[in-house]
């Protein structure tokens, strides 16, 4: 490879990472076996929601617990808008992340004002995602406690999203889910994700050269809702219902949040990493255990535990220190210079050159010893 | 008649709302930590108390002395975890620790007891007739321990050196510190102390209450709105929010409907959180 050709790779790693992804992804999910297509579409519709949460803790550390509340209406958007008006889900992936906006409003009202820091908005949130069980059971036209299922036509078209086949629903949710990583990998450096850093780290600061902290705030947890609506779309498409149980229910809850942080909080593939690992390790275990209906759900908690007490960065964020600690700190030309100004505050010079003395590095004596 | 038959399961439920919401307030305000896991430990009790009965034929309210030690040092144990990650990793740090205790907790009832709702129906011990009104004794019993507990602690944190102590770190640790109080072995005595109440609160409830795995998640909310309400580290406020909403709720369901048990304390909370959202700093 050229120089310019590693150049513009190493640019544009993170495009060409979702591309490969893509790709990888698409013709996996036409090759494997019905047990894996379930398990992937699970993983994949856990990462949404899971990316949804992400977004918002790590753009502003705002930890809501209401993320299902926002994958729950789009699967009752999608259900209910084709059930009375016939209205396609794949315009309801449109659709309900509006309504999700509108509905999430006087959440993140409460929740972006409230002092006190993730604990609180933590308790909030939570409330709002126990309270929408009972209110959608109360609301007559969605179902009660049984919920809606869709219509199923006699000759299903593609617009009818109703597709016999679990790998077409991969390959959808697949798409979603590269669509909203590569959305978050540019909203990161827009002029909206440079404002919500400020917002986050200096709010003073932010407001004193004129960035709107409320409305940032707020407009940062309406798109995190606005995320997680078209999880639910395709979720209610493939289970060919929506019921308060199947998005709200003990389990569901915190399977989203559990996804996050164990993948790696406040990163774009945190999400996906995690849920692909979590579910596939809860599904194994639940094999093995005879499909005991608790196995799952213990298997997140068990895992969530570890990550709690031990590697609080979760898989991705650990990745990335590990990579930052191999990666050689000192390019070959500019010498020690250098490497004391690369180091990590407190590492102190040559702290680079004692790990790779260490045995971390049978990698390059060479950059070392110049 | 009517009415006064609501009222009175109204202040029997809301006993219970206030027992399981003394130790939150507690556990908030002296130890500085919204416990995630507080409701699961009430779910935790109930499980202990139901297993005693059916399995060894032991009443909930013998178990009661063995789950008192149970959970002071199940309590002691999280109490040192949480002390751990959260000088560690911060605010952050104790929240991952409270959800991931209330998701295990929840899992292992899960797998021992199935998501199947129980209830325990053999403990009988009659019940008291008030004009024509009869209340059963095993929740009177459960509101009369609401209100010993309740006193105690008020008796407690008034009066004692220890209270003293608690009342100080609750104030401004660095400066209790300063005065040469145990900050940190303060602190962890009252997740201790809140831990067993929950769990005491979950034995004395079985006999009456309807069994799941989730109802921690449950109770860990309306410990806090009633917390909310009442004003955090206040004891008092914890009984009188609990019997407020215990009413409202009993209320809400015999005019309204029957979701409305559910929804109107979260309603309420919800609206005085958007009208008053800054009341709830620590």
């Amino acid at each position: 490879m050229t120089n310019r050709a590693a150049a513009l790779a190493t640019r544009y790693r993170g495009p060409l990472a979702l591309l490969a992804v893509l790709v990888v992804g698409w013709l996996v999910a036409g090759a494997v076996d019905a047990t894996t297509v379930t398990i992937l579409v699970l993983a994949l519709y856990y990462s949404i929601g899971g990316l949804s949460f992400n977004f918002l803790y790590g753009s502003l550390g705002i930890f809501s617990l209401a993320q299902p509340v926002f994958v729950a209406v789009g699967g009752y958007t999608s259900i209910y808008l084709y059930n009375t008006y016939g209205i396609s889900p794949w315009l309801s992936l449109f659709i309900a992340p509006v309504i999700a906006a509108i509905i999430a409003l006087p959440i993140a009202l409460v929740a972006t004002r409230i002092g006190g820091g993730a604990v609180l908005t933590a308790l909030v949130t939570l409330i709002v995602a126990e309270a929408a069980t009972p209110l959608l059971i109360a609301i007559k036209p969605l179902g009660g406690a049984i919920g809606l299922y869709a219509k199923s036509p006699p000759n299903p078209t593609f617009w009818d999203m109703q597709f016999a086949n679990g790998a077409d629903f991969v390959k959808i949710l697949l798409v979603i889910n590269v669509l909203l990583i590569g959305f978050w990998m540019w909203w990161r450096h827009s002029k909206y994700g440079l404002f919500t850093t400020a917002v986050k780290d200096a709010p003073e600061a932010a407001a004193s050269v004129g960035v709107a902290n409320a409305r940032i705030r707020l407009s940062v947890f309406l798109v995190a809702a606005m995320l997680a609506a078209p999880a639910g779309v395709v979720y209610a498409q493939y289970n060919l219902l929506t019921s308060p149980d199947l998005f709200l229910g003990a389990t569901a809850m915190f399977q989203f949040i559990v996804v996050a942080l164990v993948g790696g909080a406040a990163r774009p593939w945190g999400a996906l990493v995690g849920s692909l690992i979590i579910t596939w390790l809860s599904q194994e275990v639940s094999n093995w255990s005879g499909g005991n209906a608790g196995a799952a759900p213990l298997t997140f908690a068990v895992i969530f535990v570890i990550m709690a007490l031990i590697v609080p960065r979760g898989i991705s964020g650990t990745w990335e220190r590990i990579v930052e600690r191999r990666r050689p700190k000192v390019s070959a030309s500019l010498g020690p210079i250098a490497a004391g100004r690369s180091a990590a505050p407190g590492d102190g010079p040559g702290a680079a050159a004692r790990r790779e003395a260490d045995g971390e590095g049978v990698t390059s004596p060479r950059i070392t010893a110049t | 008649m009517y009415f006064a038959q609501l009222l009175i399961l109204g202040l029997l439920a809301g006993a219970v709302l206030s027992l399981v919401a003394i130790g939150f307030t507690l556990v908030i305000g002296v130890g500085k930590i919204a416990n995630f896991a507080h409701g699961a430990f009430v779910a935790g009790g109930m499980y202990l108390g139901y297993e005693a009965y059916v399995a060894w034929h032991i009443s909930p309210y013998l178990t009661l002395l063995p789950a008192l030690a149970f959970f002071a040092l199940v309590g002691w144990a999280v109490a040192e975890v949480f002390e751990q990650r959260g000088r560690k990793v911060g605010e952050v740090g104790e929240l991952l620790v409270g959800l991931a205790l209330l998701l295990l907790i929840n899992g292992l009832l899960e797998v021992a007891f199935t998501d199947n709702p129980r209830s325990l129906t053999g403990v009988n011990i009659g019940s008291l007739s008030v004009t024509g009104i009869s209340i059963p004794w095993t929740e009177l019993v459960a509101a009369i321990f609401t209100f010993a507990v309740a006193g105690g602690l008020h008796v407690l944190v008034r009066t004692s050196r220890w209270g003293r102590a608690m009342r100080a770190t609750a104030e401004d640790p660095v400066v209790a510190g300063l005065q040469g109080i145990r900050v940190p072995i303060v602190q962890r005595m009252a997740v201790t102390l809140s831990i067993v109440v929950a769990g005491l609160a979950g034995v004395i409830i079985a006999p009456f209450t309807v069994l799941t795995p989730s109802a921690g998640t449950t109770f860990l909310i309306s410990a806090f709105a009633v917390v909310v309400l009442g004003g955090i580290g206040s004891t008092a406020g914890a009984v009188l929010a609990g019997l407020a909403i215990g009413i409202i709720d009993s209320m809400a369901a015999g005019y309204l409907s029957s979701y409305w048990t559910t929804l109107a304390p979260l309603l309420i909370i919800l609206g005085y959180l958007l009208i008053r959202p800054n009341r709830v700093t620590t």
